[in-house]
């Protein structure tokens, strides 16, 4: 089934996502302040990179499938809001994880943790949209403009959020960077994890994208079927 | 600018004539303003300003919610929304249009919603209702274009009533904070100069959703 390119990626994907947990757990300094927790900090960051680039394409491929049309925009679409939705669950997760020994919380309303909150809830009515109202290429339609609206609105939602919390005094230090990373290793990890993360979301996005082109050439078929069963009722 | 203001004119001549979004709307405003004076328990006074703020904001968006898309709604029934497709108008104007009648209903209830709103949290009426106004005006017309977007997908699908509070919400986000921030600012006795950044967020979000509402409604009134 698979052919050899996702063979390749399926083995360099395991291979970077085994030297990244490696170089996690084994070869990266603790961090002075927070200790061991931080390390998951390797994979909170490469998670919600995949989560913003899957809901960049999903825009994009909205914005090509009104332009151009044809099923394979709407098909990648709906691939990367499924994968994009995965990770912006696991940045929301492993941030949580974080924020307790570290903050004390699982939870505060920081503009950052908003802001990837609210890109969650707004994707999940893109899936939820999907998911009730079937397949036709009207709801393809529907989608796309969810997803190019969405995506436009994103900007809007940052600003509002981060003035919203700018007004309240920052009881939290909320900046990654603040706390630095001080050692070369600690750049090499995050280099690493991420780029294994993105080659994790091209797998995904190749095996997902395959089974829903698959899909949509099924559904082609049945319709072509139909319209010959039809044909031969009238002869 | 003919087609806007045909459509515009049988939106109101319907609803003069029946006038059910409009009353329900309001009816539904006062009733969540209620629910929330119950729920929040205010004190009365000064300090209650904010409260008042996020009950008007509330009231606004779970109202609109059912009301705005209303324009869109009615036209389901004997295939309107088609007759509506197939007219040589302009998707850009017919959205406009519903947008303005959906706008118009908000005005009417929102009107009645902070008359309610300074009887039920004893607020004055002098310059700081005034100085809510424009955050209003703004939010008003921003929901009105998404409520119109979404309704014309939520009005087609499957379950689509359960889809728009779940569509509208999160993208209704940002003019929702500022509203919020500049309500509670002005009923607080804050000058103009403090409500500015969100004002200028909210006239952000209202040409963002009317520029997208006049440029993607053709691709929704589509049918296959």
């Amino acid at each position: 089934m698979a052919n050899t390119f996702t063979r390749t990626l399926a083995a360099l994907t395991g291979l970077l996502m085994f030297a990244a947990i490696y170089m996690t757990f084994v070869f990266v300094p603790t961090e002075a302040e927070q200790g061991i927790v931080q390390r998951i900090f390797y994979f909170h960051v490469p998670c919600a990179w995949v989560a913003f680039a899957a809901f960049g394409i999903v825009a994009i491929s909205g914005i090509f499938y009104l332009w151009l049309g044809g099923q394979i925009w709407d098909d990648l679409g709906y691939t990367c809001a499924e994968i994009g939705m995965v990770f912006c669950t696991l940045v929301l997760v492993t941030g949580s994880i974080w924020a307790r020994p570290i903050w004390g919380v699982w939870w505060t309303w920081d503009s950052r943790l908003t802001t990837t909150l609210i890109l969650w809830l707004l994707y999940g009515g893109y899936l939820m949209l999907r998911a009730m109202a079937g397949d036709s290429p009207q709801v393809a339609r529907f989608a796309a403009v969810i997803g190019i609206v969405a995506a436009a609105d994103v900007p809007v939602i940052v600003v509002s959020v981060r003035l919203w919390r700018t007004i309240h005094p920052a009881v939290l230090i909320t900046k990654q960077g603040q706390h630095g990373l001080t050692d070369p290793r600690m750049v090499a990890t995050l280099l690493v994890a991420l780029a294994a993360f993105t080659a994790l979301f091209a797998l995904l996005l190749l095996i997902r994208f395959a089974s829903l082109r698959t899909r949509s050439r099924l559904a082609a078929l049945e319709r072509e079927l139909n319209l010959i069963d039809a044909a031969a009722g009238d002869l | 600018m003919a087609g806007f203001v045909a459509v515009l004119r049988k939106d109101l001549t319907l609803e003069l004539r029946g006038g059910e979004s409009t009353l329900a709307l309001v009816a539904l405003s006062i009733l969540i303003l209620i629910v929330m004076v119950f729920a929040l328990n205010p004190a009365g006074g000064a300090a209650d300003a904010p409260i008042a703020a996020g009950a008007l904001w509330v009231a606004m968006i779970f109202a609109g919610m059912a009301g705005a898309a209303r324009t869109v709604l009615a036209e389901r029934d004997n295939g309107c929304l088609r007759a509506l497709y197939l007219s040589p108008l302009d998707r850009g104007a017919i959205f406009l249009a519903k947008l303005a009648a959906a706008s118009i209903f908000m005005v009417v209830a929102e009107a009645a919603v902070v008359l309610m709103l300074v009887l039920f949290f004893n607020l004055d009426f002098d310059l700081r209702l005034v100085r809510m106004l424009p955050a209003l005006a703004l939010g008003l017309i921003g929901f009105a274009a998404l409520a119109t977007l979404l309704a014309a997908i939520s009005g087609r699908v499957h379950a689509g009533d359960l889809l728009m509070p779940l569509l509208a919400v999160p993208m209704y986000v940002p003019a929702l904070i500022a509203g919020v921030k500049a309500s509670a600012a002005a009923l607080g006795g804050a000058q103009w100069s403090a409500m500015g950044q969100w004002l200028r967020i909210m006239i952000a979000f209202d040409v963002l959703f009317v520029a997208a509402g006049f440029i993607l409604f053709e691709h929704l009134l589509g049918e296959d």
